[in-house]
């Protein structure tokens, strides 16, 4: 029923059907209720209500990561929620990468179409919003203008401010909040390494059943960039050096080698340990979740925790799988989606960006059973009606036990992302 | 019979053409179809290809750059594992191509005589429809260190008690695209072949000559070899080269099956032309430009290769040696293609299984549960994606139909083939890699009309769903009897109404199997639905390639499956609905 | 020594319909002659000969060449030659490759030349002098069957049939050819077996004629 109900001709039958219903019970709730009707005239209409006007029975083109089933699920959901609330029709535009999307804003403004863009939401954060920020690809100061931003308790919540460091100027609004953790498999690893000193001891009497993803994907980078970091607490430490701080500031030709070289050397180390010998790595997190189903391996991390209970439920990870959190740290950051400037429907973008903020969608988001991503509302700015949402139900044997997370590791510069990319492609982008 | 059909239905043809051209709309618009046809798969591919060499020499205005230069080229010859991308891309084109070339010979000439050759036809057959990208998602299923394979053997055999440390798939050597590619082209050859045994003349002629070669005294692999298979090559020559081009230059095959340190020549393409630094798309064209020559290279290589083989072998055709083992090759092929069907069965079981799994966990060899969740989620999912592929694929094979139709009809009013130019041009989307000029195609596409990505598709989509159209129908088309038409212009009827009135009845099972193979054809196309939709165009087959390399493997085997069962839907009507409509009495 | 073709009992069935028997012996140079109407079983029997015997028909009986039962041998191991209407030559080849493919297989020294050496003498023979390069396609109907003839004879085999070998020929060329075909099946000293509906093939033939009735 489901596929029949997202034909696009029987949804715009459906649509022309809604607004006429719609129509109808505005008239007659207008005309039954004139008395009680609200302070606000016609005249003078505020600016969130002239984009809810504008923006309704739109279509929206949300460009995101289309690899997970799950996430793909609950956009569905979504797309279902603000058809009914605005008849706007929302698709989900899979991508493999979410720089297919930056590339084609790119490609449109190179040929000049700066409003009849083909982009109208894009899921994003990190080096790729960096870019779209530099390029000016995108449409500045409205998700700070959106109703449920308040609810992020922006003034004292820098993590919806600032991407990776980068402020975010108005231009993205917070969807949901990642941390990187660790999963394994049970039935074949009594303790799990809980540092990156135990992770390196551990491989090297388990070779062959750890990877990473290969750089540029999105998660091996994040697990590069963990050891990075750690690397340096533990240099600082015994040097009482401070090149640390460096990983804050933006790479350089003078700092790179001196931030970069023990994660080469590191690595070096490492690879041999590794799957397939650090020859041949997983291409995507997605890739090396289904190795461990497959035994491959039996350790992998992930950035999104609840994916791994999910996943269980859905058969696609054993019953034995736990998860855990590195004790000496978890990279951390927020995603967002971003408008670009071209956009061809920026009211309804930003009516979905709104809503996607909302604290129904963001329970239903945190729900283990849907996606499992944690929210970026603050409890303190809630109803009590609204925090009811959110209150978990029965953890999952196999999901991150609460409070997991002992300290966080904030993201470097994303700067450093280019650095460490084009360093491990020289070095092992090619298998000898 | 050629030369019969030479003399009467030229001078026929004629007169009805001095009559007619001056009135009638029909043989108008018949005679211009197969300039259009001509166009319609010359232009885009040329125009894409110079969509590719401008911006490979420097040229992108919309980069700001106009001045011709080499740059492109000196970063991608410095782009580190250049050679070993172009070196993989080059041994799997080849070698899957000869592998899959030798075993169709050696099936042929194995069971040329015997009842199995038609068997072996119709378990084939149905093999030929499945998108390479599904058919990857099988193999790599079966040759994964958790796979079907090492599940058999463990752990009572191997004593693998976690998947073991393999090398399949993703290996560095290409071995697993080499698999996939082969079985994926073993049937087209041998149906291609069976194809040519099937045209009445040639079938006929072949059969004689293998028998007079048995009676002479040769051994029946010998015999085939000897006898029929120099008769018998010209016929596979282009099917031959569209393979060898298209498994040298593919995408789908080491996406899901290939390493990524580094990856093939066309995947290291795409990802540049997707890169966002739009610079990279000056490296981007300059490799699609090396992909083109590796390609031409190896259709060179194979052409040359065919004159040496011509010129040693001469002298052992006639040598009178009529035998060379034939009693053991019987054996090993018997075998081999046991293994292969086989092989593809298991594979299949394998897809079948894991689309139902509950937990299955190595090395169990049934999953503990079944369930339909998989296709449940899927199904909720799939409404889009469904849509779009069937009618992207009725659009553009509609559109292939009615000018294939219209241009064999022209070719019976000129009362001449089609020259060996149009037919070698029907098979040029085929020949040139997708991936160098469907960039340049798409270039075009957004310079003339970027707002409709379905009517992009489906014209990209018409470019690979033609040649195979033109194809199946030709032979039914030239098959009829041309006294029919006659005797139906002799008593008055407009050649408008001899088309619609009694030749398309008697082609209508002929048509609804193109039909079919159109669509089939279009469900399985990947790049051109990546490329011209500008990813917004989800269809079943981008969904699975995207999901392949995914973390569910249950998942992507139910796309697979989807993959699978779209196309023989439309076979399974193609052979039902003749039986119930113009019946003919003449199958 | 010359070579006997014997058949023992056979009996020839078309779906349960029984469609000829026969029990002959053919010395060596002797030409048996079978003729009967289209349907009545000819071709079959030949492909029962030869052994390539069609699915639709079945048969009983035994097949014995030089003594020794080669009923189920299969077609390439029975040795014997067949000459058909149509020349049939293979396009690929010349002339002169035609008949060395038909040829046993040369030996080391200096076998090629004298293949090419006897295949130049069988073509003068038969009046195709020098004809040995030119492509099969490219000569008249008489002079293709010719060259069919040396090939089948060149094959060297034990036992020869002729299906119907000269209805495609004109009537003068049609004695001539008959004459040649006779006299080489004389020459050889092979059994042969003629299927043909022409009176005069028959009378020529001068052997034993069997008419196979409906």
């Amino acid at each position: 029923m489901d596929a029949i109900s997202s034909l696009p001709m029987l949804r715009r039958i459906k649509q022309y059907s809604a607004y006429a219903m719609v129509l109808g019970i505005c008239v007659g709730i207008s005309a039954s209720t004139a008395s009680t009707n609200n302070a606000t005239s016609d005249q003078t209409l505020s600016p969130w209500q002239k984009i809810e006007a504008q923006g309704k029975n739109q279509d929206v083109y949300f460009y995101a990561w289309g690899g997970d089933p799950q996430i793909n699920a609950y956009l569905q959901w979504a797309a279902e929620q603000v058809d009914d609330k605005y008849n706007i029709n929302l698709v989900h535009v899979k991508l493999s990468d979410t720089s297919e999307a930056v590339s084609r804003v790119l490609a449109e403004k190179a040929a000049n179409n700066n409003d009849q863009g083909s982009v109208d939401l894009v899921w994003i954060n990190g080096a790729n919003f960096a870019t779209m920020s530099e390029n000016s690809l995108l449409l500045k100061q409205w998700a700070n203008k959106l109703p449920n931003f308040s609810l992020t308790d922006p003034d004292n919540n820098p993590t919806v401010n600032y991407d990776f460091g980068v402020p975010t100027n108005g231009m993205e609004a917070p969807w949901g909040q990642a941390s990187l953790t660790f999963y394994y498999d049970s039935l074949s690893v009594n303790t799990p390494p809980t540092t990156l000193n135990e992770l390196t001891t551990w491989a090297a009497q388990n070779p062959g059943r750890f990877s990473y993803p290969k750089p540029p994907d999105f998660l091996g980078m994040s697990f590069l960039k963990y050891a990075l970091v750690i690397l340096h607490e533990q240099h600082d430490a015994d040097t009482g050096e401070n090149t640390k701080a460096q990983l804050n500031l933006p790479a350089t030709e003078q700092n790179t080698a001196l931030v970069l070289d023990p994660l080469w050397a590191f690595l070096d180390d490492f690879h041999p340990t590794l799957w397939r010998d650090g020859e041949q790595f997983v291409q995507t997190g997605a890739q090396m979740r289904r190795l461990v189903d497959d035994t491959e391996l039996s350790l992998a991390f992930t950035f999104s925790a609840p994916e791994v209970p999910a996943a269980v439920q859905r058969f696609d990870l054993p019953k034995s799988i736990r998860s855990y959190a590195m004790s000496d740290g978890s990279l951390s950051n927020t995603h967002f989606v971003a408008i670009p400037y071209n956009t061809s429907h920026p009211q309804a973008a930003q009516l979905v960006a709104n809503f996607l903020m909302s604290p129904e969608a963001q329970a239903h988001k945190q729900t283990s059973a849907v996606w499992g991503d944690k929210t970026v509302l603050v409890q303190s700015t809630l109803s009590s009606e609204q925090q009811a949402l959110f209150d978990s139900k029965q953890t999952h044997p196999s999901a991150l036990p609460f409070d997991s997370i002992t300290r966080i590791v904030s993201e470097p510069h994303p700067s450093w992302v280019d650095g460490i990319m084009q360093g491990w492609q020289m070095r092992y982008g090619v298998s000898p | 019979m050629s030369q019969g059909f030479d003399k009467i239905a030229k001078t026929q043809a004629r007169a009805h053409l001095i009559v007619l051209e001056q009135t009638d709309w029909f043989t108008r618009i018949v005679t211009l179809s197969p300039k259009l046809l001509v166009l319609i798969l010359i232009l885009p591919v040329l125009g894409g290809l110079i969509g590719v060499v401008l911006p490979a020499f420097g040229w992108v205005p919309a980069l700001d750059k106009t001045t011709l230069n080499l740059q492109g080229f000196i970063e991608l010859w410095q782009t580190p594992g250049l050679t070993r991308m172009a070196a993989l891309s080059v041994a799997t084109g080849l070698i899957s191509t000869l592998l899959a070339f030798v075993l169709a010979l050696m099936i042929l000439a194995a069971f040329f005589n015997s009842v199995w050759l038609q068997r072996i036809e119709h378990l084939l057959s149905p093999i030929l429809v499945i998108p390479h990208a599904a058919a990857a998602i099988a193999v790599g299923f079966l040759i994964a260190p958790s796979g079907m394979f090492a599940r058999l053997i463990s752990p009572w055999l191997s004593g693998w008690a976690l998947a073991p440390n393999g090398i399949l798939p993703h290996d560095p050597y290409g071995i697993s695209i080499i698999l996939g590619l082969t079985l994926k082209e073993l049937p087209f050859l041998l149906l291609m072949a069976l194809g040519a045994l099937a045209q009445p003349e040639l079938g006929k002629k072949l059969r004689q000559q293998y028998k007079v070669a048995l009676n002479l005294g040769y051994h029946p692999i010998t015999a085939f070899f000897k006898a029929v298979l120099p008769l018998l090559y010209p016929f596979l020559r282009l099917p031959i080269l569209a393979v060898l081009a298209y498994a040298s230059a593919s995408v789908e095959m080491p996406l899901i099956l290939g390493p990524n340190t580094p990856p093939t020549l066309a995947v290291s393409i795409m990802n540049w032309f997707n890169d966002v630094d739009l610079t990279l798309r000056i490296k981007a064209s300059a490799g699609a430009l090396l992909q083109l020559a590796l390609t031409a290279g190896l259709v060179a290589f194979w052409l040359g290769g065919e004159k040496a083989i011509k010129a040693c072998g001469s002298a052992s055709l006639i040598n009178g040696k009529r035998r060379y083992a034939d009693a053991a090759w019987q054996k090993i092929t018997g075998v081999l293609t046991v293994f292969v069907i086989g092989f593809m069965l298991l594979s299949l079981v394998g897809l079948a299984l894991w689309s139902i799994a509950g937990y299955w966990r190595f090395p169990a060899m049934l999953p503990e549960q079944f369930v339909w969740l998989h296709f449940d989620s899927a199904f909720a999912q799939m409404g889009t994606p469904l849509f779009n592929t069937l009618t992207i694929g009725l659009v553009s094979t509609a559109f292939a139909i009615v000018l294939a139709l219209l241009c064999l009809e022209a070719e019976q009013l000129r009362a001449r083939y089609l020259s060996n130019l149009t037919s070698l041009i029907i098979y040029l989307p085929l020949l040139v890699p997708s991936i160098a000029f469907l960039f340049g195609l798409v270039w075009i596409q957004q310079w003339l009309n970027y707002q409709s990505a379905f009517f992009n598709v489906a014209f990209a989509h018409v470019l690979f769903v033609l040649p195979y159209v033109f194809l199946s129908l030709a032979s039914s088309y030239r098959r009829l009897d041309p006294r029919f038409a006659h005797v139906a212009a002799s008593l008055g009827a407009a050649p408008i109404k001899v088309f619609f009135q009694i030749k398309l009845p008697q082609l209508f099972a002929p048509i609804l199997i193109a039909i079919a193979l159109g669509l089939a054809i279009s469900f399985g196309q990947y790049l051109p639905t990546l490329l011209a939709g500008g990813g917004r165009i989800a269809t079943i087959t981008t969904e699975a390639v995207t999901l392949a390399n995914g973390a569910s493997r249950r998942t992507s085997a139910v796309y697979a499956i989807i993959q699978m069962a779209l196309p023989l839907i439309g076979f399974i009507l193609a052979w039902i609905l003749p039986k119930y409509f113009f019946r003919s009495g003449a199958r | 020594m010359p070579s006997t073709l014997q058949i023992k009992d056979l009996q020839l069935f078309r779906q349960n319909e029984r469609l000829l028997s026969m029990d002959e012996h053919i010395a060596g140079g002797d030409i048996l002659t079978v003729m009967g109407p289209s349907g009545s079983g000819k071709s079959s029997l030949l492909n029962w000969l030869t052994g390539s015997l069609s699915k639709d028909f079945t048969a009983t009986g035994t097949v014995w060449l030089n003594d020794q039962d080669v009923t189920h041998l299969p077609a390439h191991m029975r040795g014997i030659g067949v000459l058909y209407q149509d020349a049939l030559l293979f396009s690929h080849l010349s002339v002169a490759g035609n008949i060395a493919f038909a040829m046993p297989k040369d030996n080391k020294n200096g076998g090629k030349k004298q293949r090419l050496e006897k295949i130049a003498h069988a073509l003068a023979q038969v009046g195709l002098a020098g004809m040995g390069d030119r492509h099969p396609d490219n000569l008249s109907g008489g002079q293709q069957a010719r060259v069919a003839l040396l090939r089948t004879l060149l094959g060297a085999p034990k036992a020869i049939l002729l299906d119907e070998p000269f209805s495609k020929l004109d009537t003068q060329l049609r004695k001539d050819t008959r004459q040649l075909v006779f006299e080489q099946i004389q020459t050889y000293k092979l059994p042969a077996i003629m299927v043909t509906h022409d009176e005069s093939d028959a009378e020529a033939a001068g052997g034993k004629i069997i008419h196979l009735d409906r």
